[in-house]
């Protein structure tokens, strides 16, 4: 204690007076002396918090390890200025957006339908049209298989088939990164996917078209079995497309990479 | 303490003694005044440890790696999409917040006591047409957004490792949205809005075993009524902003902490 107290008395005669906040200046006692370094922390640990700590140490020294093997950290870095710049970029762009959805307001106002009645159903009956494509799903009857082992009946209702195959759209769309863990990014380096993409897009279309089918000028089977084959064929269309530009680009690629990071030299 | 600390921490007397433009003395003043009650500067201090923090960003950019510093410009309006649609929540929230002033969801009467209210937005309310006209295409907006948002997420591959956490909340997030939609189609209690709702119900009625439950609890029965519309309302102007909101935060959050998957 009396050597704690000494010292204090050192410090504040000679010693620049501390302004970080860490209290030196009114506190006897420093605060490195009670709280615990990073490392005290880790070694007074354990179970699962000491495998914490051991985990962070060595995620910790991964991120140094790139980052002191990245050269890009020390490269000027090409931006504008947050002031004026990106503050009047900003600024115009979202006017600019905000004057669109005025402007399609003052445009094309929406109108009410007749009061809800119970007792009548009306002609056609329609959500808004981003949820065309699910409801365009709850129409797959036809689909619906019919299991001779029940004698000829269906597993389930065809509302609840319906129901289901939005459900496992979502659920596709959920697992999606889990799916394609390829490191490909651009559409032509992995043309399947992107054509997949594609079909995707379409069947969205041609399930919105499905969803009013009464007002399709079509015959409602010869439009039930197109909406499943068109997305199949813009599929094959854009996968072949695709697969064609995908020589050129790929080239192009590589040289840039390789350029950029030149294959280390075989040792043998 | 020394008359010599104490005039250390006159602050009054140092500000008159510094020559201050009247912005900076009203800011400094300002700051001392909050920093005297809430500890203002050490909080700023550790906020500003955060944005230096790099390590709390993700250590490689595609830019550097395929080498596109200065090229990506002309896909600029594809990487806006997030950001439209959070201006479109924005303003859909501004003009739902004047609408519910004027709304109220009742189904007694006839015509009922929500559509009468539309009714009278409508015809009688000062800017009232526009209002809900504005109201209605923010969210036709945002859906739109949101939707291309997500193609280009796809198309540019950008759903990816490190980014599958976040694709998720996207899809979680693309789905409050229509929600968002749905329960707010419902809210005039038209026609439209009264059927829509009737399929919503033998939706729900169709899932196996948790059906009943599930068309008990987001409709309030298995015929639409007073209850339905009740739901709707408090969904839509209560439980889903919050929730849409917070997800929002999230979502744009872990975008910071990894970096925008930039085109390549």
């Amino acid at each position: 204690m009396k050597h704690n107290a000494d010292t204090k008395k050192t410090n504040t005669s000679d010693a620049p007076i501390v302004t970080d906040g860490s209290g030196l200046m009114q506190n006897p006692v420093p605060p490195d002396d009670q709280t615990p370094s990073w490392s005290e922390r880790k070694s007074r640990s354990t179970g699962l918090a000491q495998l914490t700590y051991e985990y962070f140490e060595r995620a910790r020294l991964e991120d140094q390890d790139l980052r002191s093997r990245a050269d890009y950290l020390e490269r000027e870095v090409l931006g504008f200025p947050f002031w004026p710049h990106e503050v009047v970029r900003g600024f115009a762009i979202t006017s600019f957006f905000i004057g669109i959805i005025l402007f399609l307001s003052a445009v094309a106002p929406p109108h009410i339908a007749a009061p809800a009645n119970p007792s009548q159903t009306p002609a056609v009956i329609l959500p808004d049209w981003y949820l065309y494509w699910s409801f365009g799903l709850l129409k797959l009857e036809p689909l619906n298989p019919a299991l001779s082992i029940l004698d000829g009946d269906k597993l389930m209702l065809d509302r609840t088939f319906g129901v289901l195959a939005n459900l496992v759209v979502v659920g596709f769309l959920a697992i999606l990164p889990f799916i394609n863990t390829g490191k490909a990014r651009r559409p032509v380096e992995e043309p399947f996917w992107a054509a997949f993409g594609v079909a995707g897009v379409v069947l969205a279309f041609t399930l919105s078209l499905l969803s009013v089918k009464n007002l399709v000028p079509l015959n409602s089977h010869l439009l039930f079995d197109l909406t499943f084959i068109l997305p199949v064929l813009f599929g094959i269309v854009f996968f072949s497309l695709l697969k064609t530009m995908r020589e050129g680009y790929m080239y192009e690629l590589n040289r840039r990479y390789y350029r950029l990071r030149p294959p280390k030299p075989l040792n043998k | 303490m020394t008359p010599n600390l104490k005039e250390q921490y006159d602050y009054s007397k140092w500000l008159s003694e510094k020559e201050l433009t009247p912005i900076e003395k009203t800011y400094l003043t300002v700051l001392i005044w909050a920093d005297k009650r809430l500890r203002i500067v050490d909080y700023l201090e550790s906020m500003e440890n955060l944005y230096y923090k790099i390590n709390m960003q993700m250590p490689r950019s595609h830019t550097e790696q395929y080498n596109l510093d200065n090229k990506f410009w002309y896909w600029y309006p594809l990487y806006a999409l997030g950001t439209f649609s959070v201006i479109a929540y924005l303003v859909a929230a501004i003009s739902g917040g004047l609408l519910g002033f004027y709304y109220s969801p009742a189904t007694a009467g006839d015509p009922s006591v929500a559509y009468n209210q539309i009714t009278y937005i409508m015809t009688d309310l000062n800017f009232g047409f526009m209002l809900r006209s504005i109201h209605r295409w923010s969210a036709q907006v945002m859906v739109a957004a949101v939707f291309l948002h997500m193609l280009r997420v796809y198309f540019v591959g950008a759903y990816k490792e490190p980014r599958e956490l976040n694709w998720i909340i996207g899809i979680i997030l693309i789905s409050l949205t229509l929600m968002f939609g749905y329960t707010g189609y419902l809210l005039p209690w038209d026609q439209l809005s009264f059927w829509a709702g009737q399929i919503g119900v033998e939706m729900a009625l169709s899932i196996p075993i948790l059906g009943e439950w599930v068309a008990q609890l987001m409709f309030g029965g298995f015929s639409l009524g007073q209850a339905t519309l009740q739901r709707m309302y408090i969904l839509h102007v209560f439980v889903l902003p919050f929730a849409v909101t917070t997800v929002i935060a999230i979502h744009i959050g872990i975008v910071w902490m990894q970096g925008i998957a930039e085109p390549h």
